[in-house]
């Protein structure tokens, strides 16, 4: 097959398929020295229609449509093999294939033995051709851990730890309560940090539209530009299958009331209850899909209520086989009380302890906020030819939020419009090259990033941002070796002001040999200062945090080394090592009666990432384990002493376990993150590890699945934020129907 | 049992004993902690609590305040201890960095806006603060010192919620 690409081959097939029935392909599935594959699995490209050779490596598969068809072979120890071919109402066709064994680990999922298939790079390219280390959250494991939000799903993935919220990959961000990420969300590739504080909204994309997660894990600013300083987190949405089709799916739970009776707080025990409906219908031409749901929680401790509501629908029109058009958005509002921070000594009934963890101060009392979000996206995708694809796409990102406090309210209403344009080209064999332009505008009408220094509440101010930029990439392959070469240069300019520059290069390569795959890169990160923090004016009692209009981006030098093989049939490993050395990091800093946000640290962050999957010979048992050992200090300079950088774990250990017979599974994971050596605020408040067992069980018969979720097993009392209980023992049941 | 439950059992105990030792009730204390640095005592209180309060709490400055620009130079910044309103003697802990101070007090919030120096008049109260024995200066004069390493105990002072005491009452004149 001539190397079209996975985009033009999914379209090409996708505007073929089930145009006639009947037609059959059939055949063998041999290894290169003649013996069958057993239960080889042939897939129709583009679809999720496949079949599986039997014993003696043959297959038999009915119901094809007419055309021109791509059918892919795959099993574990080798190498994929395609064939192009094509077929006519009524044919019967022998398709054989074979495949040539793989010396080098295939990247797979673990649950479906399927080579994973990547978006690092902004083109789709195999997990094991990616120059920096990407962890992959596939919808079979969103599924299997009973989750109910993107972040529950991501938190548990290698070197990623969620800190309240957020996401740090290797220790990339720490915790700034939810300013500032150093790490780029993206919705099927499109930017959706908030436009004000730079932070995450995880609650944006429901869960039941998500295909599949993707973690970049280093810097990745030389195609992804600001944010992407610490890494990225690609949410990849669903396909919509041909026909009609639904889901529902229903949630409920419960959460533990405290292990001891002296910091019981509600004469009930809280729950938690939710419902999601989506709809979906499918022809060759168009296709759209739409989501609505909510939930309600009680919270687990006290002030913690919460409500949220979603919507999220998506459009895709196929012209012709290689234009494809989607329309997408989201929309979801939550509105819930804010526990703050717990009760300490005398700030509330503290039954003579020291501290009550779920309970809060008596006068953070009736503090609640609304959030309201959305994102509406279109992109336009054409296979010009078979060396050519290009697409472009439009993006609105809105955010609004009103904290309701005791005396004063403050609120922000923001939006990001995105532009982009993207091509990827094949000029000859063996070489890609993606170049691309990017534009951003972000702006915030607000009472509290205002950049006013009068200290006064009633001040509202409007802000703007905006992000220039051009990109391009280039892979060539030489012989076992993947060579990649690129670069950024991001211009920002701030309320109309004078543009800055940021170029952020980088160079990877992977090599293929008999220990595996070596993937290398070094590349520049960068973030620029959002909007809240160059702006913010606000009240932290007794604190005035004052603006810092001059803020500089934060920019990092990252680089890793890493190995991904398979050290058994039934072992697999992947391992890097990785070093950033960052420089003009935005903190806090307390002077006096003030807070300011500064560039202050010079930093460094290396460490060791592990992740061993594994299918021990009992059947049906998978296991698996990610380790990161992280060194994250603050380098000394004149102005600052050095010292551990606050909120990172030296250590990061996540062991998982599955089981499946037949249509019952059960499994769990355990997470230890050990005691943070620093943190910001109340350093002297007793801290401990984190050491969580999640368990989770399930049974799927026909369209239903029910699924169990006993999270925090053991119901283990700690906090990663200061003052801030992390979540209890909460146990899940979510029934689903799917159609 | 077989050696496969037996294995089971293990790992469910080894998952156990790993995951206790979690955060557990500290009952307050009733004497300055072993290690603790900064200041112990007892605060009684007096009068009716005001209906408007907020919070009352205890700080510390090095030197006594010069001017309304120096009354946020108080340690600790960001975490003063919050007493109880009212009701029986209360044994607080105030951790300080080592060093001397001329002035420990407790202060009464009103409730409000967030609290910055503007609103500082408006906002807060003097509502005791301690004294060397045998001091009747206006605004006393009970130096304390906080030694590395070690606490110092038996800073007892009296809370009077009838008796409290604007910003302006240090540096006049009051509106």
């Amino acid at each position: 097959m001539k190397p079209l690409g996975l985009p033009a081959a999914v379209l090409l097939c996708w505007g073929q398929a089930l145009s006639a029935q009947g037609a059959v392909a059939y055949g063998t599935v041999k290894a290169i020295d003649g013996k069958p594959v057993r239960y080889a699995q042939v897939s129709l490209s583009g679809t999720t229609v496949s079949v599986v050779a039997d014993s003696f490596g043959l297959y038999h598969f009915p119901g094809l449509p007419t055309g021109r068809l791509t059918l892919r072979a795959r099993a574990l120890g080798f190498k994929p093999a395609l064939e192009t071919f094509t077929l006519s109402s009524g044919d019967s066709l022998e398709v054989d294939f074979v495949l040539e064994t793989s010396p080098v680990y295939i990247p797979i999922d673990v649950w479906t033995a399927e080579p994973t298939v990547v978006t690092a790079a902004k083109r789709s390219q195999l997990l094991d051709q990616a120059v920096t280390s990407v962890a992959v959250v596939s919808d079979t494991e969103l599924a299997r851990r009973a989750v109910s939000t993107v972040d529950e799903a991501v938190d548990k993935a290698p070197g990623v730890q969620f800190l309240n919220g957020q996401v740090n990959i290797r220790g990339s961000t720490g915790y700034v309560q939810g300013l500032g990420s150093r790490v780029l969300l993206l919705v099927d590739g499109v930017p959706a940090n908030q436009g004000d504080r730079g932070g995450i909204n995880w609650d944006l994309v429901p869960l039941e539209d998500v295909q599949r997660v993707e973690v970049v894990k280093g810097a990745g600013s030389s195609l992804y530009g600001s944010s992407a300083f610490g890494g990225v987190v690609n949410v990849i949405t669903r396909d919509i299958s041909v026909g009609w089709h639904g889901r529902v799916r229903a949630s409920g739970g419960a959460y533990a009331n405290p292990p001891y009776d002296v910091w019981r707080f509600r004469d009930y025990t809280g729950g938690r209850e939710g419902l999601d409906v989506t709809g979906s219908y499918g022809t060759n031409l168009v296709r759209g899909s739409l989501t609505a749901g909510g939930w309600h929680s009680d919270g687990y401790r006290e002030q913690d209520r919460q409500n949220h509501w979603q919507a999220a629908a998506k459009g895709v029109w196929a012209p012709g086989p290689a234009t494809r058009i989607t329309a997408s958005g989201s929309w979801a509002s939550d509105q819930y009380e804010v526990p703050l921070v717990w009760c300490t000594r005398g700030a509330c009934d503290d039954r003579g302890l020291t501290y009550q963890p779920f309970k809060i101060a008596t006068q953070d009392t009736g503090t609640f906020t609304r959030s309201d979000k959305g994102y509406l996206t279109a992109l336009v995708e054409r296979t010009s030819s078979d060396h050519l694809a290009w697409q472009a796409r439009g993006s609105w990102l809105r955010t609004r939020f009103t904290d309701l406090r005791q005396g004063a309210d403050d609120y922000g209403i923001a939006n990001r419009l995105g532009a982009e344009l993207r091509a990827v080209s094949r000029p000859t064999a063996g070489r890609v090259v993606t170049v691309g332009a990017e534009l951003a505008r972000s702006d915030v009408r607000t009472n509290i990033f205002t950049g006013d220094t009068s200290s006064t509440d009633t001040v509202v101010g409007t802000h703007t941002q905006a992000e220039f930029a051009a990109y391009g990439e280039s892979e060539q392959l030489f012989g076992r070796a993947r060579l990649t070469g690129g670069a950024r240069v991001d211009y920002i300019a701030v309320d109309g002001g004078g543009l800055s520059a940021v170029v952020s290069p980088r160079l990877g390569g992977v090599l293929t040999t008999s220990r595996g795959a070596w993937r290398a890169s070094l590349g520049r990160g960068f973030r620029a200062p959002s909007l809240a923090e160059r702006f913010v004016s606000t009240t932290v009692p007794p604190f005035r945090v004052i603006p810092n209009p001059n803020l500089r981006p934060e920019t990092a030098w990252s680089g890793e080394l890493g190995n991904a093989t398979r050290l058994s049939a039934a072992l697999h490993a992947d391992a890097a090592a990785f070093w950033t050395e960052a420089y003009d990091l935005i903190e806090p800093s307390v002077n006096g009666s003030a807070i300011q946000f500064r560039n202050v640290t010079r930093a460094r962050l290396a460490g060791l990432d592990v992740a061993l999957a594994a299918q021990p010979p009992i059947r049906g048992l998978t296991a698996s384990l990610a380790y990161t050992f992280l060194y994250a200090r603050a380098l000394a300079s004149d102005s600052a002493p050095g010292g551990p950088l606050a909120f990172r774990p030296k250590h990061l250990l996540t062991l998982s376990a599955d089981y499946q017979w037949r249509a019952v599974s059960v499994g769990g994971d355990f997470r230890y993150a050990s005691r943070f050596e620093r943190v910001e605020l109340y350093s002297n408040d007793d801290r401990v590890a984190e050491k969580v067992l999640d368990l989770r069980a399930s049974l799927e018969q026909g369209p239903l699945s029910v699924r169990c979720r006993l999270a925090n097993a053991l119901n283990y009392i700690y906090n990663q934020v200061p003052r801030t209980l992390a979540p209890v023992r909460t146990l899940s049941v979510t029934l689903t129907w799917t159609y | 049992m077989t050696t496969r439950a037996r294995g089971a059992a293990a790992m469910a105990l080894a998952a156990a004993l790993a995951c206790n030792q979690g955060l557990e009730p500290a009952l307050a204390p009733t004497s300055c902690p072993h290690g603790f640095v900064g200041v112990c005592g007892t605060v009684s209180f007096i009068g009716q609590v005001p209906e408007s309060t907020a919070k009352v709490f205890v700080v510390a400055f090095d030197t006594f305040p010069r001017s309304q620009n120096d009354l946020f130079k108080f340690k600790p910044q960001l975490d003063p201890t919050i007493l109880p309103l009212g009701g029986p003697p209360f044994f607080y802990t105030l951790q300080l960095p080592p060093g001397r101070y001329e002035w420990l007090l407790a202060v009464w919030q009103k409730q409000g806006p967030p609290l910055s120096p503007t609103n500082a008049d408006t906002l807060l109260r003097e509502t005791g603060f301690y004294r060397d024995t045998g001091d009747t200066t206006a605004h006393g004069s009970g130096i304390v010192i906080v030694n590395a390493g070690t606490s110092t105990d038996s800073i007892d002072f009296v809370v009077d919620f009838t008796n409290l005491h604007r910003v302006c009452d240090y540096f006049p004149p009051c509106p």
